[in-house]
């Protein structure tokens, strides 16, 4: 018993974790077969049966409306159960997508020996110069490797005008970058009409608040996401007032360590985990937060080939500084733990309402059938056979999964397109807060619909044995 | 015996077995219904009438001997086969009707048609047609709720004939009805005798319903006690 | 009483029925049971304490905090110099040592993550190794004592021990993840008690201190953690003044300049951690929480339902012998409730029993938090969720019970 519950555990949670790629045909391949041969079963019971017209269809169904009370309730039950999961799926899937759309091919990651994260990430300057330039590595116009150098800093910022009960403070994700361009290149971000990537020096004087006193003011590049949350710290007034009214835009200021920083540049950055970052000069940056050294180094080769090439000769051959390379989407591929382990929560909290779900369908059918034993019997003596019976009961709790299950997953996903706030991350210590996409693909439906039919599927079975057991004759004393 | 028998019961028994203690039912019964024959079943409860029609109609299987309707070796038939024999060879009327609640007086009747390969023409086709005969055209969308005992009981007729079966078996089908409508089911059964030349058994309680009968058996604890020749 | 015991004799008729709604009850409430465990004890840590709490100091402007080692005395006494200066009542340090126990591989297995502390603090501190019963607190005395004697000790949590491999006693190298080139050699004195520190452990800081020395030592540039090591000092004060005053002798303190630091309540700072979780934490509790509660609803009123379509009949008899429409309406919500506490109460209980006792904690990441445990109050949320959910589902059922025309259902029948 144990065996099959975590038999079905894991193939639940399995048929779940299988959405790792965008498109809905490969996310249909990566459906485990078990669950294909299970929809196609449910599928082919449904048509054989109707097609051929040998069970009495117009009968069961119209008895779903007769005792119309418990159908409903029962069918409600389907539409919250899958309407619940189609939502989580899309915030797991929104997670997976962010990560996948944040590794870009042909790109290799570099970090220090051992680290699995950026935030534990160092290495002192010597080694820097020579990595960049190795064999493989693409050159932009100027003969200059396409590295991207980068410290990567988690920072504290107190908000501004928070309310009195919420949070008082976010955490940013703070990039220093040595030379903007080369990034934006390597990272294939652009800005938005209007920004341009930081100076050579990253700060500039200006007078930022039209008091006539100019300051030094450090000049940042942030994610759109992020530009709209410290655009909803502004007050009313000052919404009112600003050049852009959902989010912070090109000279804006915000407040970082007790600094005054200007936005020069807005990334489009939606989609990816750089859409939470601020960008700003390294040289400035690194300094001010005690981390002195680069973290990460991002190298854009010509395809995962080369780059898978590049990772193997710096994770074996390369002895000059010590470091561990990752193909970038392999790091991205870590950071989804926490993906995972929410993936393992909603298959283990799925397979328990569903047995919640299938108990009551049980006790459904059963009434169902307790009630209509003459009909039963009726239907024997004419002549349908007992698996005609069978089905056709099986057909009923079916056919309340169906379209419980597709309302359900109709309500689900209302949710896709919506936003939410989490983390992704590598397991204990790091990660990064992100904003994602919560978002519904074909399969994510089709395992809406499958549960459905599994719970309906299993809470009709016992019962239409039951049903097709009923002795024509005593049903009819 | 006029015809060539349709229905022959060669030498069955019936037992049950209820915990430890064998019931016989029947012992070692044999009968022949001749084609077109309406025969009627009497006999005290228990007796085994409804045990023997059953045993003829392929609902149960003998103990032992042999159960054949035309050419059809009922008693060696599996379960499937059976099921599929009595839809088209056998047509039943019950005391209680047992129409679906939930399915109109034509759906009712078209139930059995279901199970045959016949196009939804076709089928409207017989089922207007059984309907006309027991002269309830005028009500087939009605529930059987919303139909009178006598009225339901001809649906039940209605839903024996459709298939064009062999055999019709009907068990007290006057059983719960008043004397006015009892004998209006009585009347239409003989009519449709007489229009579609089929073969009746007719298990019943009531003289009344047995003198319409061409021949009536009694039984009485598992045997045929007497048989009479009861002039239609 | 007669009612009740008709109730009783109710639920007992349709032993399917019956166990089928008992089961559906079941589950929901152990689902429920876990998610409410989770947000009770986010909910617990995140409650601001009035009294004799705990406040954590780190680095001010980003995580993870990496403070020098020269930070600690003065930070452990508040940043008191003064005589009138007020002191904290007691405080640890916190330097964490991540290391694997093969070199260069890294498994879920063979990872240990360890607290670098004084022994003397880890069972005046540690959240809730701080409040033991007498006997496992003195078993953990005994072990602290051991840490306090050989410096290169290491108390393991079991299920720790238990991935590793090892036993009390074994020694173990760990290789350095954080302190790259830091390997530490271990002698493993003893085990936490049960609990949230299961995957944890714990080793006396001076080792660190000295390795860290040894590295410098040997190499010419020092180890890039030398100024880092210090990551959260962690303070007790009687009251918020107390808190109040020591914040403001920290900020005040021209000590800490680089980095800067800041004082906080600790629920406060593991509210500002979680924030990053709020989304997550609002959908448990507002969209995970009635979904499974109004399913749970559901499972009952329809048995409940169904049962009384099938007793139509007899409520009517019952009617006509007499019993009033209250009487019906009470029989029904009683059967259901009875299903009910039943159900939630015997899965409440299981699942404090499984989870506790038998899985040693429900083991979920949250942020820092590993571990959750099932407080005793589940009992009575399951009782509560349970009863609730069948009174809300059998109220239309007991209705219609209740208003059963004789008349009718005799008609029926005849």
């Amino acid at each position: 018993m144990v065996w099959v519950e975590t038999k079905l555990c894991g193939l639940l949670s399995r048929a779940m974790l299988a959405d790792s790629s965008g498109d809905a045909s490969s996310l249909w391949a990566s459906v485990p077969l078990a669950a294909k041969v299970l929809a196609a079963v449910g599928l082919l019971i449904v048509v054989a049966a109707v097609v051929l017209g040998k069970i009495p269809f117009r009968y069961n169904v119209r008895n779903l409306f007769v005792r119309w009370k418990t159908t409903l309730s029962t069918g409600v039950v389907f539409v919250l159960v899958i309407a619940l999961l189609t939502a989580t799926q899309a915030f797991v899937n929104g997670m997976y997508r962010l990560t996948e759309a944040s590794a870009r091919e042909g790109n290799v990651m570099i970090l220090s020996e051992g680290s699995t994260d950026e935030v534990f990430s160092n290495f002192g300057f010597s080694d820097i110069n020579d990595i960049a330039n190795q064999p493989g590595v693409l050159r932009d116009a100027l003969n200059a490797p396409l590295c991207s150098k980068e410290t990567y800093l988690i920072v504290v910022q107190p908000r501004r005008n928070p309310k009195p009960d919420g949070p008082q403070r976010r955490f940013i994700q703070l990039r220093g970058v040595e030379d903007p361009a080369i990034s934006g290149v390597v990272h294939g971000m652009d800005l938005h009409d209007g920004g341009a990537w930081f100076s050579s020096v990253g700060v500039e004087r200006r007078d930022v608040d039209g008091s006539g006193k100019k300051d030094d003011v450090i000049q940042a590049v942030i994610g759109e996401g992020l530009a709209s949350e410290l655009g909803r710290d502004r007050t009313e007034a000052e919404r009112k007032a600003a050049k852009n009214q959902d989010r912070l835009a090109v000279g804006d200021v915000f407040e970082l360590r007790d600094r005054r920083w200007l936005v020069v540049g807005v990334m489009k950055s939606a989609g990816t985990t750089f859409d939470s970052e601020v960008w700003a000069k390294q040289s400035l940056v690194g300094p001010m937060f005690g981390k002195v050294g680069f973290s990460t180094l991002v190298l854009r080769t010509q395809n995962d080939a080369a780059a898978e090439k590049l990772k193997e000769f710096f994770n074996t051959d390369y002895k000059k500084a010590a470091v561990t390379a990752y193909v970038e989407r392999e790091y991205f591929d870590k950071l989804n733990q926490t993906n995972q382990q929410f993936s393992y929560a909603i298959g283990f909290i799925a397979f328990w309402i569903a047995i919640a779900g299938i108990a009551g369908t049980m006790n459904t059918m059963f009434a169902a059938i307790s009630q209509r034993t003459k009909d039963i019997g009726v239907l024997r003596i004419v002549g349908f056979a007992r698996w005609q019976i069978l089905l056709s009961f099986l057909i009923e709790s079916l056919f309340i999964a169906l379209v419980g299950g597709a309302i359900g997953v109709a309500i689900g996903s209302l949710v896709d397109g919506s936003t939410m706030t989490s983390v992704v991350s590598s397991g204990q210590g790091g990660g990064k807060s992100v904003v994602i996409v919560l978002s519904v693909n074909a399969a994510i439906v089709a395992q809406g619909l499958l549960l459905a039919l599994f719970m309906g599927g299993f809470g009709g079975l016992i019962p239409a044995i039951n049903a097709m057991r009923v002795r024509p004759l005593e049903s009819l004393r | 015996m006029p015809a060539k028998p349709i229905v022959r019961v060669k030498n069955v028994h019936k037992f049950f077995t209820r915990g430890s203690e064998r019931l016989d039912v029947l012992n070692g019964l044999s009968l022949d219904v001749a084609e077109g024959e309406f025969l009627g079943l009497m006999g005290p409860s228990g007796s085994g009438k409804t045990t023997l029609l059953n045993l003829i109609a392929g609902l149960d299987r003998p103990s032992s001997g042999e159960v054949l309707i035309g050419n059809d070796r009922v008693s060696a038939m599996s379960e499937g086969q059976l099921a599929s024999w009595r839809t088209r060879s056998v047509g039943f009327i019950f005391q209680f009707y047992h129409l679906l609640p939930v399915l109109s007086a034509y759906e009712n009747v078209e139930l059995p048609l279901l199970l045959l390969p016949l196009s939804s023409s076709e089928r409207k086709k017989q089922v207007t047609t059984a309907l006309e005969l027991v002269g309830l055209t005028d009500r087939m969308k009605h529930r059987p709720g919303q139909l009178s005992g006598g009225q339901q009981q001809r649906v039940g007729i209605a839903r024996a004939i459709v298939t064009d079966p062999l055999l019709i078996v009907a068990d007290e089908p006057t059983g719960d009805l008043d004397a006015r409508s009892a004998d209006e089911i009585l009347d239409l059964l003989g009519e449709l005798r007489q229009a579609l030349k089929k073969t009746i058994l007719l298990v019943t309680h009531d003289p009344r319903a047995a003198q319409r009968a061409d021949r009536v058996l009694h039984l009485d604890k598992g045997r045929l006690v007497e048989a009479a020749e009861v002039v239609g | 009483m007669k009612l009740f015991l008709l109730i009783a004799r109710n639920v007992r008729r349709s032993y399917v029925r019956s166990g089928l709604t008992v089961l559906g009850t079941m589950v929901l409430v152990f689902v429920m049971t876990l998610v409410w465990s989770i947000l009770a004890f986010l909910g617990d840590a995140m409650a601001e304490k009035s009294s004799n709490f705990k406040a954590i100091v780190t680095e001010r402007w980003q995580i993870p905090s990496q403070m020098p080692f020269a930070y600690a005395d003065s930070l452990s006494q508040g940043a008191a110099t003064k005589p009138d200066d007020v002191r904290p009542t007691d405080s640890m340090t916190w330097q964490f040592y991540g290391g694997t126990t093969e070199k260069g591989t890294r498994t879920r297995e063979n990872t240990v993550f360890a607290f670098g502390m004084q022994p003397s603090k880890i069972n005046t501190m540690m959240d809730d190794l701080d409040s033991l019963p007498a006997k496992e607190a003195a078993e953990l005395q005994a072990v602290i004592d051991k840490l306090e004697s050989n410096r290169q000790g290491l108390i393991l949590g079991r299920d720790r021990l238990a991935a590793l491999k090892k036993q009390v006693g074994d020694r173990i190298t760990l290789y350095g993840i954080n302190y790259k080139d830091i390997d530490l050699e271990f002698e493993i004195v003893g085990t936490v008690p049960a609990g949230r520190y299961d995957n944890n452990a714990f080793f006396n800081r001076d080792y660190l201190l000295a390795a860290i020395d040894q590295y410098n030592d040997k190499h010419t540039d020092p180890h890039p953690l030398t100024e880092k090591s210090l990551n959260l000092v962690w303070l007790r004060v009687p009251d918020a003044e107390t808190l109040r005053k020591v914040t403001a002798q920290i900020d005040s303190s021209s000590d800490y300049t680089n980095p800067q630091v800041k004082c906080e309540t600790q629920s406060s700072g593991i509210s500002a951690f979680m924030e990053a979780y709020s989304g997550l934490i609002w959908a448990m509790k507002y969209v995970l929480s009635p979904v499974i509660f109004v399913t749970l609803a559901l499972v009952i009123a329809t048995a409940i339902s169904i049962a009384v379509r099938e007793r139509r009949t007899e409520l009517a008899v019952m009617k006509v012998l007499g019993f009033r429409p209250w009487q019906l309406l009470l029989l029904v919500l009683g059967e259901a409730t009875l299903l009910g506490l039943i159900g939630g109460g015997l899965s409440a209980a299981a699942t404090y029993v499984v989870v506790n006792i038998v899985m040693g904690g429900l083991k979920f990441q949250i942020g820092f938090f590993a571990a959750f445990f099932i407080p005793a109050a589940a009992i009575g949320w399951g009782l509560a969720l349970g009863g609730g959910a069948a009174l809300l589902g059998s109220v239309m059922p007991a209705f219609a019970a209740r208003s059963v025309k004789v008349a009718e259902v005799f008609s029926k029948v005849a």
